[in-house]
């Protein structure tokens, strides 16, 4: 059996994590769930995923906060993030805009078309490796 | 030589006369003569004044009494009949023996000048009735901000303290404002305009735009600076009311698209379940579809109840059934996330007269409030929140308690306000504003207690009686 590829599911709707998991392991992925960016945080350092599939607009820790940490951790730089959220498409651009970070290799706005999801997941695991 | 001395005397430019001790006009001036005509044998009151008797005041009487120089200021009445203000000095002529035996009266025509001091004090009035009534704070402070003068508007609003520091007076600050623009005008001399929240003396907060501007003393160095606010509330409240329309719907659009993604979640594992024949899959995605259409139509309650002052639709109800209702239908997701949902009941809390949607709505949203403060809290292992309903006299009350993360000082105050969440993606910033906007229109209240880490709990007064409500709404 070859190995599954991890995606960690960051978001603080317990129904979008069980909807995320479901559909992302029913297509050959193993899956990790996070409630909000600390807890998150944690799991990154135990598991390091293949990609990670991220809200922005959480307690605690936000989405932006979660991923400028992502981004400044050399270990971590390279881990695909897709951003998932309800807010604005506004959002998209602010967040493309800003110079001190990357912008993220993914963007999908809730609800979530699950083929575009799992396109994107795709594409972004093939192309790490 | 007595006639250069007379001659002197008829070219002094005022009215001159001597009189004697009953004030009998004994000679005068050519100018007097001129404007009072024929003197001979008259008393000065008759002449100058038309008058049967002496005046009350008279300082030539004053002068034949004491010896001194007197002066005063009279109206007097000439041949033509106008009316002239002088000034008077009267001053003894004495024998080689000293004694007084005339006084000499010189009377100085004051009219133009009585007349441009009458219009200095007309404008004065005038421009103080313009500082009183114009309708806007006005306050004039000096260089240590204390105020000196204020007009009518400021002392109804903000109480009389002349001599008072501004910031103590608007603010009810110690210490002065950063940035002051008074200060800055003192410093520059110029015009500045600033908006500012200031409070009444009531504890009214009023949204001001304030303007300062220099007030120079003679030789041109800034002795005040004028504060002049003009209170833009309504303006304020306005644009607040059009951005909440905003936020409003951007909340909204906000939270539907995270309940439809939980739908999507929802018909996936049951379609699925289906195809796979998984039991399992189809229970799990079934709840998720009547959890999140529980939510939609809990948010759609809230929008209605934000959108219109909606009268309530009474009815009696009994406090303890409210709570029981409540504790059953907010028992499934406590057990879903592991939390204790306890009820305590007074048997007798007795009934009370409410609109049952909106206090069940309101007691639910306190409900699910106190759940997802435990949901987030990982410092305990165990998670309770417990719903009550006591009478307490004339009211009934409620109370949601739960051991959660807490609020600190900031997020208590702010607790009620519209769109203001602590929690994430899953606050509208709804809930809590509309619940206190339930109890408000049922005459009542809701009070917050709650420490970091140790919980929060949420009590909610309600007056039996809707008459007293009423009176207390209207008051």
């Amino acid at each position: 059996m070859t190995d599954k590829k991890t995606i960690l599911i960051i978001d603080d709707e317990p129904d979008t994590l069980t909807y995320f998991s479901s559909l992302l392991e029913d297509n050959g992925y193993k899956t990790v769930t996070a409630g909000d960016g600390r807890a998150a945080i944690e799991l990154v350092k135990e598991c390091l995923p293949d990609l990670i599939t991220l809200d922005i607009t959480m307690p605690e820790k936000s989405g932006v906060r979660c991923y400028r940490e992502l981004r400044e951790n050399e270990a971590w730089r390279a881990i695909p993030v897709i951003m998932v959220t309800g807010i604005s498409g506004d959002f998209r651009n602010f967040i493309s805009s800003r110079k001190q970070v990357p912008p993220p290799e993914g963007y999908l706005s809730k609800p979530v078309d699950e083929a575009e999801l799992l396109n994107l997941v795709r594409k972004l695991v093939k192309a790490e490796h | 030589m007595d006639i250069p001395y007379q001659q002197y005397f008829d070219a002094m430019p005022c009215y001159m006369t001597v009189q004697d001790r009953e004030f009998r006009v004994i000679t005068a001036n050519a100018r007097f003569r001129k404007a009072f005509g024929d003197y001979q044998g008259r008393h000065c009151y008759q002449v100058y004044k038309q008058r049967a008797e002496k005046c009350e005041i008279c300082p030539v009487e004053k002068t034949f009494h004491d010896g001194q120089v007197h002066s005063s200021e009279e109206k007097v009445r000439c041949l033509d009949g106008s009316e002239v203000s002088v000034i008077v000095y009267a001053e003894p002529i004495r024998n080689p023996d000293g004694e007084i035996t005339a006084v000499m009266e010189m009377s100085t025509d004051i009219t133009d000048l009585k007349r441009l001091q009458n219009q200095f004090r007309e404008s004065q009035a005038r421009y103080r009735t313009l500082f009183e009534e114009v309708p806007c704070y006005i306050s004039i402070q000096d260089r240590d901000l204390n105020v000196v003068d204020a007009n009518r508007l400021h002392r109804e609003t903000f109480g009389s303290f002349l001599g008072c520091k501004c910031y103590q007076i608007y603010k009810h600050r110690s210490e002065e404002c950063y940035p002051c623009i008074a200060r800055q005008t003192f410093l520059d001399g110029k015009f500045r305009v600033h908006e500012e929240v200031v409070t009444s003396q009531e504890g009214k907060s009023i949204n001001v735009l304030v303007h300062t501007s220099p007030i120079l003393g003679a030789s041109g160095e800034i002795q005040h600076v004028m504060e002049m606010s003009a209170d833009i509330t309504q303006i304020r409240e306005l644009q607040s009311q059009l951005a909440s329309i905003g936020l409003l719907i951007s909340s909204i659009s906000h939270g539907i698209k995270g309940l439809l993604n939980g739908l999507n979640g929802g018909v996936y594992l049951v379609n699925n379940g289906l195809a796979s024949g998984n039991q399992g899959r189809i229970t799990q995605g079934w709840e998720i579809v009547q959890r999140n259409i529980v939510r939609i139509r809990s948010m759609v309650l809230d929008i209605l109840y934000y959108a219109k002052d909606r009268e309530p639709d009474w009815t009696t109800l009994s406090a303890v059934a409210v709570i029981d209702d409540v504790h059953k239908q907010m028992s499934a997701k406590a057990r879903e996330l592991g939390i204790e949902l306890r009820k305590e009941l007074d048997g007798d809390a007795g009934e009370f007269e409410a609109d049952e949607k909106a206090i069940r709505a309101l007691l639910v949203n306190l409900s699910e409030n106190s759940l997802d403060a435990c949901r987030v809290d990982r410092k305990k292992p165990q998670h309770r929140v417990t719903l009550r309903g006591a009478g307490n006299g004339g009211m009934v009350e409620f109370r949601i308690e739960d051991n959660g993360i807490g609020m600190d000082q900031e997020t208590r105050e702010k607790a009620f306000s519209l769109f203001f969440s602590s929690k994430g993606s899953e606050g509208t910033g709804l809930g809590l504003f509309i619940a206190d906007k339930i109890a408000r229109a049922h005459g009542g209240g809701i009070q917050i207690a709650s420490e970091i880490d140790a919980g929060t709990s949420f009590l909610v007064s309600i007056p039996r009686r809707r008459s007293v409500r009423r009176a207390e709404s209207e008051a």
